[in-house]
């Protein structure tokens, strides 16, 4: 077959559908990506424009422009924004539009669920937005420290809006990073083991495991906090067992990690578009890769450092100082790869490679300054100030944006498929390479003579007052500088003319297709026996397009993709994608309906609106099965490939498999939450604990044995070929024996008596939602099996039911336990 | 996947020793301690018997992972593992010295 | 904090210089390693696996391992000798924090409590208790010493001294609402005459 007529095949059954409608019903990666980074560039402005209130307002002393509640809104939202709107939102763009085409795959592994995740940010984005333009925004820093933030000090909605609209947020990252981490593992070109893998592979594998294990402690912040003010539950209120330090835990447990988080995305970048520019290959990629890892991991041991000044025993500190400097290595392992790069080939001086530069100078400066503030006596003084503030955009600018936009000039001519030609881009990189050091230079030294942040003014006598004009100055030139770039991607996308394919010379599969690529990326799928396939074989852009690799055209007339073996890279499956569905806009739109429910407090939308999201959500499941087996399918080259649904591991299994991963997280973080209440809180032991007597351990028990032995026994009469009716009944009985347990600690304490109380109402809360879901699946699988949509092949709804009743039996079993055990001992 | 776990293993052995010693260290410095009738005396000694006990699994992991039973069969995947097993081990010295050298709870 | 008036501070102030050359150094190396790469003679020879050993194990792991190791050990050091440890001389005052004012007491003078200034001898250790009564603040005098947080229900202490008699500025640096900008404080150091005076509730 032709190249176009493969072309027009693949077309019809990848393509989105025509005018306004696509924008709701696109599951395309293409479309999602190019959503995503737009919508992070519309908050990187309004973010950037309440950046600029905050220096107009501190450019002058005894400025008369904002008074302090104005302000502490602006800086409030200013952080929040650029940090949750647009840094993480920006990586889920780049890594939604990327990873498939870098990895040699048609789409994620589940389009669905980048769609549900757009929408969830887009929605709860606007909330925030919402909240700005109304004037009742959050305006208790982007940290949200209680008791500050608590029922007693903020009765207003403007934290609220802040713990919902950023949950609702969160979804979203967790969506793209479960996501991110199974399309790494299992959607890759055949043959790309997992030492092919291009560089920026491991790099969103990092860092998506990292959201899976890091955002449950700030999910979980939020949701105590929001019970204490929504329902007076004292987990931070120290008169009733709480403690406020609790809050700074759980949010710097998220608030480290999350640094890297936005890192390592960069890095990502860099490794990837500094070599090209080099015309050579990355310097120890092994070592990069375990840069990566490292810096992944160390970091969640990092968060303390945020807390140097609260008191706690300098040993304790020392602890984190010292993970705090070490964190400095794999960076500098990184650096210095990169540098050594640059000594190993023959760098061009092009417009990215500009950026790169301005990421070393200012990354590096971020970086130093870091090990300055984990030396603990030099942050006692430091913390809270100025200092601190120019530490952290050095950082996250220098860190982030300069490498995104060295990514943004590098594949500009991939997302529009034209050729650069107004040179505004330069004066622009000048402008904003310079003005940052100035801006940013003076709000060091602001700092170190005192100046704390978030105060809203200062007095013509303050020994800063000069550097904050200096600063204001900066920045606005800054602000012209970003002004600029923007403009000139938007002249250069819209009106420049066409470029060649690949214009850099690059080695990876992203440039194996025409740009701006088309729906599908591959018309056929490469085998790939090298890390960067294009220079292996130049000639492979031709030959994909031929269709000479796997799976080409659409014969079948439906999207497919190939899974892999995850270490090998060896294809195993056919995975079928689900076509243009407004499903997910519409699920996220009711998942809406909770938050605002939350919200407004008006609770009787709440259940209403979680019964639609159910409904929807079983629905969404259902689709994926077959009627009948479907047996091995043909997908080229003699191979011969069951599809994903006629198998044990669909990558439903997988992503299950990391999203309880995730649960397992704020599960542990509940647990370390309730330790740490019971050993550093004042006010413990409470007043009396909750005595269980032997009824409700009894059914917690046989309920987890009945749904533990219920879904094995379900497996293997399903292998057998055998209806497993029975077996699943006994899923859902134990399941409902679980909630039941949960249900008489409920009744058995007072939710907002003392901490271990709300403690307690909390965990049986968790485990009714926890074995309520699985409860809830079991009753789906079973009317699949009655509608004969199970068979000894087509098990993986079974085995993904499995993962969740182990799951339920597990932290209801630890989580009741843990609320009794005091009642047994005493 | 196991190749992931081998990568993963290391560092996160070490997260997971590190926080427990620093959870210890909050024990044996909360009202709790003194309520179990211990003194500062088996404070540090449990704070270094378990720097010494995670420095000996962290060692113990590494040799396991570079072993023919758990080690990885490929060559790149195992030169990975290796350093991250390493690093691992520095980690721990370098973060849990501190119980060696500092007073216990000021 | 750059122009100390007490130990701590001088300690602090102290650390910040010697980093700041040492950073500056570091800096200055990697930026002129950075744009050597850029120079015309191009491509240097080399075996790859000498190239790794040079980048990576010499300075990606070797140097920042050294450098931070002397830095870490010497940052423990100093706050080992920041510690509030039992010495005689020390004077030990309570200080509690309220939106949007700072009451003191004084070990040395029961009953006895000033607003928005704390009182303390010249040239003597002082041990602040500093606890709150509602949000988080922290307890910030800038040119004695770091500063600590005022935390509910926990009471952090923070060691101070001032060289000299004399008025030292002092704010709260936590966030903590509307009123946070105006919520400072003096300390006010006296000679030991004029101490005695006013443990004396004497005017001063």
């Amino acid at each position: 077959m032709s190249a176009i007529r493969l072309h027009k095949a693949l077309g019809r059954v990848w393509a989105s559908e025509p005018g306004w409608r696509g924008w709701l019903t696109t599951v395309n990666h293409t479309d999602l990506g190019r959503m995503f980074l737009f919508v992070a560039a519309l908050y990187f402005v309004i973010g950037g424009i309440l950046a600029m209130l905050i220096r107009a307002q501190l450019a002058s002393p005894r400025s008369a422009f904002m008074g302090p509640e104005v302000y502490a809104q602006v800086f409030t939202m200013h952080g929040t924004i650029m940090m949750f709107l647009f840094a993480i939102p920006l990586f889920e763009g780049v890594a939604v539009y990327l990873l498939p085409k870098l990895l040699g795959s048609r789409d994620l592994a589940f389009p669905r669920l980048t769609a549900y995740g757009f929408w969830c940010y887009a929605f709860g984005g606007a909330m925030l937005i919402f909240a700005l333009l109304a004037g009742i925004a959050p305006d208790g820093g982007w940290f949200m420290y209680p008791p500050l933030t608590g029922p007693i000090y903020a009765p207003g909605i403007n934290t609220d809006f802040w713990l919902i609209g950023i949950t609702f947020v969160e979804i979203s990252a967790i969506c793209a990073a479960v996501e991110i981490t199974v399309t790494v593992l299992r959607c890759r070109a055949p043959g790309m083991s997992l030492d092919r893998m291009p560089i920026f592979g491991w790099y969103a594998l990092v860092t998506a495991v990292m959201i899976l294990t890091g955002f449950p402690p700030l999910i979980l912040g939020s949701i105590l906090l929001e019970l204490e003010r929504a329902f007076g539950m004292p987990f931070f209120q120290v008169a009733e067992g709480g403690d406020s330090l609790l809050w700074q835990h759980l949010f710097w447990l998220f608030g480290h990690p999350e640094v890297y988080i936005i890192f390592l995305p960069a890095a990502g970048i860099v490794s990837t578009v500094l070599p090209v520019l080099a015309r050579t290959t990355l310097l120890g990629y092994g070592w990069i890769v375990a840069a990566a890892v490292s810096l992944g991991v160390l970091s969640f041991g990092l968060w303390v450092h945020h807390m140097f000044t609260t008191g706690i025993p300098h040993m304790g500190l020392a602890f984190f100082s010292a993970a705090s400097t070490l964190v400095a290595v794999p960076t500098a392992v990184q650096i210095f790869a990169w540098i050594g790069t640059l000594w190993k080939g023959r760098p061009a001086l092009r417009l990215p490679m500009l950026w790169l530069l301005s990421f070393f100078a200012t990354f590096v400066i971020g970086g130093l300054t870091g090990v300055m503030v984990a030396v603990v006596p030099f942050d006692w003084q430091v913390h809270d100030t100025h200092f601190i503030v120019a530490h952290l955009h050095y950082v996250l600018v220098g860190g982030f944006v300069f490498p995104m936009l060295a990514g943004l000039y590098y594949w500009l001519p991939h997302l529009t498929g034209r050729r650069r030609f107004f040179r505004i881009g330069e004066i622009a990189f000048w402008l904003v390479a310079v003005s940052f050091h100035v801006t940013f230079l003076a709000v060091h030294w602001a700092g170190l003579l005192g100046q704390r942040r978030r105060t809203f003014t200062f007095g013509p006598d303050d020994a800063w007052s000069l550097l904050n004009l200096v600063a204001s100055i900066g920045s606005f030139v800054l602000a012209i500088g970003f002004a600029l770039v923007i403009l000139d991607v938007l002249v250069n996308a819209l009106i420049a003319a066409r470029g060649t394919r690949n214009p850099w010379g690059a080695g990876t599969l992203e440039w194996a297709m025409p740009t701006p690529p088309a729906a599908y990326n591959f018309a056929s799928l490469p085998e790939v026996a090298d890390r960067d396939p294009l220079w292996a074989d130049p000639d492979l852009p031709v030959r994909i397009a031929r269709g000479e690799g796997y799976l080409a055209g659409a014969e079948r007339g439906r999207r497919e993709i190939l899974a892999v073996d995850v270490a090998s890279g060896r294809p195993v499956q056919v995975v079928v994608l689900p076509g243009n569905t407004a499903l997910p806009i519409a699920m996220s739109a009711a998942t809406g309906g909770i938050f605002l429910g939350l919200l407004l407090k008006t609770y009787w939308l709440v259940p209403l609106a979680a019964l639609v999201v159910a409904a929807m959500a079983i629905r969404w499941v259902w689709c994926l099965g077959t009627d009948a087996d479907a047996g091995p399918q043909a997908v080229g080259h003699g191979l011969r490939l069951p599809l994903a649904s006629d198998s044990a591991d669909p990558p439903g299994w997988w992503g299950s498999l990391f999203l309880i991963g995730t649960s397992l997280t704020l599960f542990g973080s509940l647990l370390f939450g309730y330790a740490f209440l019971w050993t550093v809180a004042p006010n413990w032991p409470p007043p009396s604990y909750l005595h269980s007597g032997w009824a409700s351990p009894a059914l917690a028990g046989i309920g987890s044995l009945l749904a533990c032995l219920g879904i094995r026994l379900a497996q293997r009469r399903l292998r057998r070929g055998r209806l497993p009716l029975v077996p699943l009944g006994a899923v859902t009985a134990g399941c409902g024996a679980l909630v039941a347990a949960a249900v008489t600690v409920m009744a058995g304490t007072s939710h907002d008596a003392h901490a271990y109380d709300a403690v307690a109402w909390v965990l049986a809360g968790h485990a009714i939602l926890h074995a309520g879901v699985p409860g809830l699946m079991s009753l789906v699988v079973l009317a699949a099996a009655l509608r004969a949509r199970l068979s000894a092949a087509r098990s993986g709804p079974v085995h993904v039911l499995r993962l969740w009743t182990d799951h339920a039996a597990a932290v209801t079993v630890i989580g009741l336990v843990a609320i009794w055990l005091p009642g047994w001992l005493t | 996947m196991t190749e992931l776990l081998r990568i993963a293993a290391p560092l996160s052995l070490w997260l997971a020793s590190f926080s427990a010693v620093y959870g210890l260290e909050g024990l044996v410095c909360s009202d709790a301690w003194t309520g179990l009738e211990l003194d500062s005396g088996a404070g540090r000694a449990a704070l270094v018997a378990a720097m010494v006990l995670a420095v000996s699994l962290q060692a113990g992991l590494l040799v396991a992972l570079q072993g023919q039973r758990f080690g990885s069969g490929v060559p790149a995947l195992r030169r990975i593992s290796l350093v991250l097993g390493i690093a691992a081990l520095i980690a721990s010295v370098w973060t849990l010295l501190p119980v060696m050298l500092m007073p216990l709870c000021l | 904090m750059l122009d100390p008036a007490g130990p701590a501070a001088e300690t602090i102030a102290r650390l910040w210089w010697i980093m700041l050359a040492g950073g500056g150094a570091i800096f200055v190396l990697v930026m002129a390693l950075l744009l050597l790469a850029f120079r015309e003679s191009g491509a240097e020879a080399g075996a790859g696996a000498r190239r790794e050993r040079v980048w990576i194990l010499g300075l990606g792991l070797g140097f920042p391992l050294t450098v931070l190791a002397a830095l870490l050990a010497s940052a423990l050091w100093v706050g080992e000798r920041l510690l509030p440890r039992p010495a005689p001389e020390v004077v030990g005052v309570g200080a509690v924090a309220r939106q949007w004012d700072w009451r003191f007491t004084y070990d040395d003078a029961p009953g006895r409590v000033t607003r928005g200034v704390l009182h303390i001898p010249a040239g003597r250790p002082v041990d602040v208790r500093i606890t709150t009564e509602d949000v988080i603040h922290s307890f910030w005098a800038p040119r004695l010493a770091g500063k600590i947080d005022a935390i509910p229900g926990h009471v952090n202490v923070l060691r101070l001294e001032a060289w000299a008699p004399g008025d030292y500025a002092g704010a709260s640096s936590e966030y903590n609402g509307p009123g946070y900008l105006g919520h400072g404080f003096i300390v006010r150091a006296h000679d030991p005459e004029a101490w005695r005076a006013f443990l004396a509730d004497a005017p001063t």
